[in-house]
């Protein structure tokens, strides 16, 4: 059992994070720290309950500019249309994280600062260049999503560190982007390997393009090193092909209960150029608006 | 009984939503865990984290010195007995532990948290032991023995099953096209979403009283009384509304015993309730069995023999799993006409938790390797599968090499319907390029009783009282399969009174007469031509005073709609409830009540595994359609046609239920579902890394009941609680090789497996340059 402490502010809740580093934590939509509590993955004392901070809720959209409030609840984004037109992977993303009652609960903060190596968010957030703003003791402060993730389950946050919101790039125009994974069930599962890709298209060639990955490295990574092989080009097959190999080398896997090193790499080496071809056919309105990609990004479901 | 016409039938064969649907939907059904009573004490067991270890000591004192625990039990301090087939178990462990969660120490305590703190205080000192997971290495002289306290166990193997019908060397030498092949199905678990709850309680005179979701009520109480030395007259169970079973909770369980020893122990009522996690380490699971087998035909597709070589991986005790081969081998012997078999089967101890009864009982294990290998030799023969099928598809009036009779079969009509709704003949091998394909896999399974123990028989007692409502007093039990509403339409319609006018009780062994329990699909039949017997008895009395009242014969009246009226001129009525007041109402009256009891004609199978252990056998047919992806290995199941010979549908609605809901399960088992361990371990007991399927891996199933009417069943129904599970394994397999041109070798084919084996195929094109499918 732990005691809670509502804050009235941002401030406050630093305050007393700070003033109890072994054994507070903060909870917004608890649906990752209520199961870890109860597995005896996390012993909390006392939970410092964010989710009345209306500050740090919601998102807004800036010109291409998205901030998004460390409260944003994963299903406000998946249903916003405005964020599935200019920022698709992160949508779907959030379509197929957990049951739509854990969307409904669950913040993006959480999902980023909990640090799971497979979680949704991150991926999809990294090829929208995304920024994390942290609030601590010292002030605030911003790193590149990139540098935000640490080691399974940790993170650059220090004790009485909080992260307040993540501002991430989403263009109006000749952008897409798109999120895929591998699981074993269709839903409500956790990603075996995750990919992001999103791809800004300038006169009928790729003028930048980022993929990133979950599920195959310690953290969420950005796959460095990409833009030699597809800037300049249309995505031709082999194009398509070498990127995907590139970020099969580039990613560290493990063998555990839900896959082998070898098969992630390869479902890596085959998702990441479905996941650039997808993003490439959205940026040059060659994709149905409005169409959700398949989850492993070829299926077309016909139900007879 | 004599034979109705469809046509004739006021009640059966209506689509009736389960009676207690509302209550469940609603949430109001107070199920084992909303139990609460007066000086409730929550138990708690500690667990071995070791998968084989010796025990040297356990010291309780701290436990015991924890203010709010009421006692703390371990082999040493309590009376037990052994239990499980060849009293290889018991409660608490004193000697050694055999799998990792096998009990050790058990507490009771005033809540939850002082039960658990009570736990971690309990000090055992083991003496780890090598041990072994897989079931061929431990069959090997250097393996360890997992029991070697037991005389009769050498080489850990607990029992054999071994089959021989006529000469199979002789047919192989005569077979123009043998397949041979190794199967595997894996280590799965029932998880109900209800975990096992059991409450027990004992009166200041002894009285035991105990509260389980259990389906096997009467052998239950035996074993308590056995086991534990209890006067077995002194025992009451009480069946909880069941959230949830599917074999899983068919008999007593190890905890049942904890619970009922701490109880006696703190002299307080003790509840045991498994988490999530000791539902999946501590309760049994489906038994893994592993197939190397062989199927031969003389070159027109006429089958000619089975000869099967099965390890059973029984885990670290004998529970039901270890006779899911008494399943198992009615399929390799008698799913289609096969004139010779062979059987070759050892049980092998492994330091894992050990298999109970699920749904569907060794036949999905079974049916995996037959039906695939009835496809790999329809295309070594160059044959249509379903073509095969029929050239080879058991028919009314025969007798399996087992002694099974088949009398109502709808097998080829079952068949007839998945090949004409799936397009079989036009798009079978003809979408490989698009990935997909089409695959079938059809049933055999008990579905009139199965006689296991002395009796395979249920009591009914039928009682209308002055009201007119109809009480039907079943000796079986509701686990949520509808079996209640199923029970209440058969005495509605021998009564000739709607159904809401019966109420069926059966929860309460004081109450309700003897039946075997729910188990092998036999609740309708068994269960429903005792309450059919019973009401038919019930009714004659009411007819007997309406005669008296209407100056009429009772052979001229008919009940509608309770209503009693002359047949031939039905303005000459009386209400039924009128005509019960008047028959009890008066001096010397009486009550209208009546008993039955039905045994069905079965037999016990002899030491050669021959007799006809059902008395009637429900067949169907399923075809699944998937499309797979090659680069994940991930597979899409699109399509679900099934076909079931129900004998005839009691309640369409129900029946349906029962084979979706099977279905669902067996898609689970094909594609999702599994206890993965490393070293013994459970790697995830949670239903989300168990793979349990959600909505969205389940695709559209169509089911058509086909209804054959058998001769015995009640009003022609058979079994149809198991079907549903039993063909989907083998169906998606045989589906993925029609897409692939790849053959799994086991279940759940996870998109990993699928990737490897597509990746290893082409490999083995490259090297081969052959199709090697088909030829394990």
């Amino acid at each position: 059992m732990a005691d809670v402490f509502i804050p009235g502010s941002l401030e406050e809740a630093v305050g007393f994070l700070t003033d109890h580093p072994a054994t507070a934590m903060p909870i917004a939509g608890g649906t990752d720290l209520l199961v870890d509590t109860r597995t005896g993955r996390a012993r909390p004392d006392r939970l410092v309950d964010l989710s009345g901070l209306r500050e740090i809720g919601g998102f807004e959209l800036d010109g291409e500019l998205l901030r998004l409030g460390a409260l944003a609840r994963i299903r406000s984004i998946e249903l916003d249309p405005e964020l599935g037109r200019r920022a698709t992977a992160l949508v779907e993303a959030a379509r197929v994280l957990g049951s739509v009652q854990i969307r409904t609960m669950a913040t993006v903060g959480g999902n980023l600062c909990h640090g799971t190596p497979s979680a949704e968010m991150p991926p999809a957030l990294l090829v929208h260049e995304a920024v994390a703003e942290i609030t601590g003791i010292g002030g605030q402060y911003s790193i590149p999503l990139a540098d935000f993730f640490v080691a399974p389950g940790r993170t650059v946050l220090a004790p009485g560190d909080l992260l307040t919101s993540v501002r991430a790039r989403v263009p109006s125009s000749r952008a897409g982007s798109c999120y895929l994974r591998q699981t074993v069930r269709w839903s409500m599962d956790l990603a075996g390997v995750g990919v992001s890709a999103s791809v800004h298209v300038q006169g009928g060639a790729v003028s930048n393009a980022r993929v990133a990955l979950s599920a195959v490295a310690p953290v969420p990574m950005l796959v460095a090193g990409l833009e030699d092989t597809v800037v300049g080009t249309d995505l031709a097959p082999e194009v398509l092909a070498e990127a995907g190999r590139q970020a099969a080398e580039a990613c560290s896997p493990i063998s555990d209960a839900r896959g082998t090193a070898d098969y992630r790499r390869q479902v890596v080496s085959v998702l990441v150029p479905r996941a650039l071809r997808i993003a490439w056919l959205r940026a040059t309105g060659s994709w149905p608006e409005g169409s959700p990609a398949p989850v492993n990004g070829v299926w077309t479901r016909e139900q007879r | 009984m004599p034979a109705v016409r469809a046509s004739e039938l006021q009640v059966v064969g209506r689509r009736i939503p389960k009676l207690d649907a509302p209550e469940k939907v609603t949430g109001q059904i107070a199920y084992a865990d909303d139990l609460r009573m007066s000086g409730l004490l929550e138990g708690a067991i500690l667990r071995s984290p070791h998968p084989h270890a010796r025990i040297l000591s356990i010291d309780v004192a701290a436990a015991e010195r924890l203010p709010g625990v009421r006692a703390v039990i371990h082999a040493g301090n309590v009376q037990q007995g052994r239990f499980g087939y060849g009293n290889d178990n018991a409660p608490l462990k004193g000697d050694k532990v055999r799998f990792i969660g096998d009990e050790v120490a058990a507490v009771a305590a005033v809540d939850e948290e002082v039960a658990k703190r009570a736990i971690e205080l309990i000090h055992v000192e083991y003496e780890v032991l090598p041990a072994v997971f897989d079931p061929y290495e431990a069959l090997e002289d250097s393996s360890p023995s997992i029991h070697d306290e037991l005389p009769d166990v050498s080489g850990n193997v607990s029992m054999r099953w071994d089959f021989d019908h006529g000469d199979v060397d002789a047919a192989a030498d005569r077979a123009a096209v043998i397949v041979e092949g190794r199967y595997s199905a894996p280590q799965a678990a029932p998880a109900p979403i209800e975990t096992h709850v059991v409450i027990a309680s004992f009166t200041p005179s002894g009285h035991l009283t105990v509260w389980s979701p259990v389906h096997m009520v009467f052998m239950y109480r035996k074993a308590l009384a056995d086991v534990l030395g209890l006067d077995w007259r002194k025992i009451t169970v009480i069946q909880p509304p069941v959230g949830g079973s599917f074999g899983g909770k068919i008999d007593i369980d190890t905890h049942d015993f904890i619970a009922v020893m701490l109880a006696k122990q703190a002299r307080r009522p003790v509840r045991l309730a498994m988490s999530r996690e000791e539902e999946f380490v501590g309760t049994r699971t489906r038994q893994p069995i592993h197939f190397r087998l062989r199927t031969g035909a003389d070159a027109e597709g006429n089958l000619l023999f089975r000869d099967a070589e099965v390890v059973s991986d029984n885990g670290a005790y004998n529970a039901w799993g270890s006779h899911a081969m008494l399943v198992a081998m009615n399929t390799i012997t008698s799913m289609y006409r096969v004139p010779n078999s062979r059987i070759r089967c050892a049980v092998v101890y492994t330091n894992k938790n050990y298999g109970g009864s699920v749904r569907g009982f060794g036949n999905p294990q079974a049916t995996f390797a037959v039906e695939q290998q009835m496809e790999e030799l329809a295309d070594a023969l160059g044959m249509d599968p379903m073509d095969l099928r029929l050239r080879n598809a058991n028919q009314s009036g025969d007798v399996t090499p087992q002694g099974m009779e088949i009398t109502s079969c709808g097998l080829s009509q079952c068949l007839d319907i998945v090949r004409e709704q799936s397009g079989w003949d036009r798009r079978r091998g003809k979408m490989r390029d698009r990935h997909r394909g089409l695959g079938a896999a059809a049933y055999i399974h008990v579905g009139g009783g199965a006689r296991i123990y002395g009796s395979d028989g249920c009591g009914a007692i039928v009682k209308v009282d002055e009201s007119g409502q109809v009480t039907l007093i079943s000796g079986s039990s509701e686990l949520g399969q509808g079996s209640e509403t199923a029970l209440a339409m058969i005495v509605a319609e021998e009564m000739g009174v709607p159904i809401e006018a019966v109420h069926v009780v059966n929860s309460n062994t004081d109450i309700k007469p003897w039946d075997v329990g729910v188990h092998a699909s036999r609740t309708t039949f068994v269960a429903g031509n005792a309450a059919r017997m019973a009401a038919a008895a019930a009714r004659d009395k009411i007819l007997e005073t309406a005669a008296e009242l209407l100056d009429a014969r009772a052979s001229d009246l008919r009940i509608r709609e309770g209503v009693v009226e002359v047949a031939e001129e039905p303005d000459r009525q009386i209400d039924f409830g009128r005509a019960v007041r008047r028959r009890l109402l008066r001096e010397e009256g009486s009550v209208v009540m009546a008993t039955a009891f039905y045994d069905p004609p079965t037999h016990h199978q002899d030491k050669e595994y021959r007799g006809n252990i059902s008395a009637a056998y429900g067949f169907g047919a399923h075809v699944a359609e998937v499309e797979v992806d090659p680069g994940t290995g991930m597979v899409r199941l699109l399509n679900l046609w099934t076909a079931h010979d129900v004998g005839r549908a009691i309640n369409p609605m129900s029946c349906e239920g029962q084979i979706e809901g099977g279905a669902a399960m067996g898609v689970g088992l094909a594609l999702s579902e599994e206890l993965v361990m490393f070293d013994g371990l459970i790697a995830a007991p949670n239903l989300h890394d168990y793979g349990l399927p959600t909505a969205v891996d389940v695709p559209r199933t169509v089911v058509n009941l086909v209804e054959t009417v058998d001769p015995l069943g009640p009003f022609g129904a058979k079994g149809v609680g198991e079907g549903g599970i039993i063909p989907p394994p083998a169906a998606i397999a045989n589906a993925i090789a029609d897409a692939t041109g790849i053959r799994p070798r086991e279940y759940p084919m996870r998109p990993w497996k699928v990737k490897h084996w597509i990746d290893s195929e082409e490999r083995s094109h490259v090297v081969a340059g052959k199709d090697s499918s088909g030829h394990g």
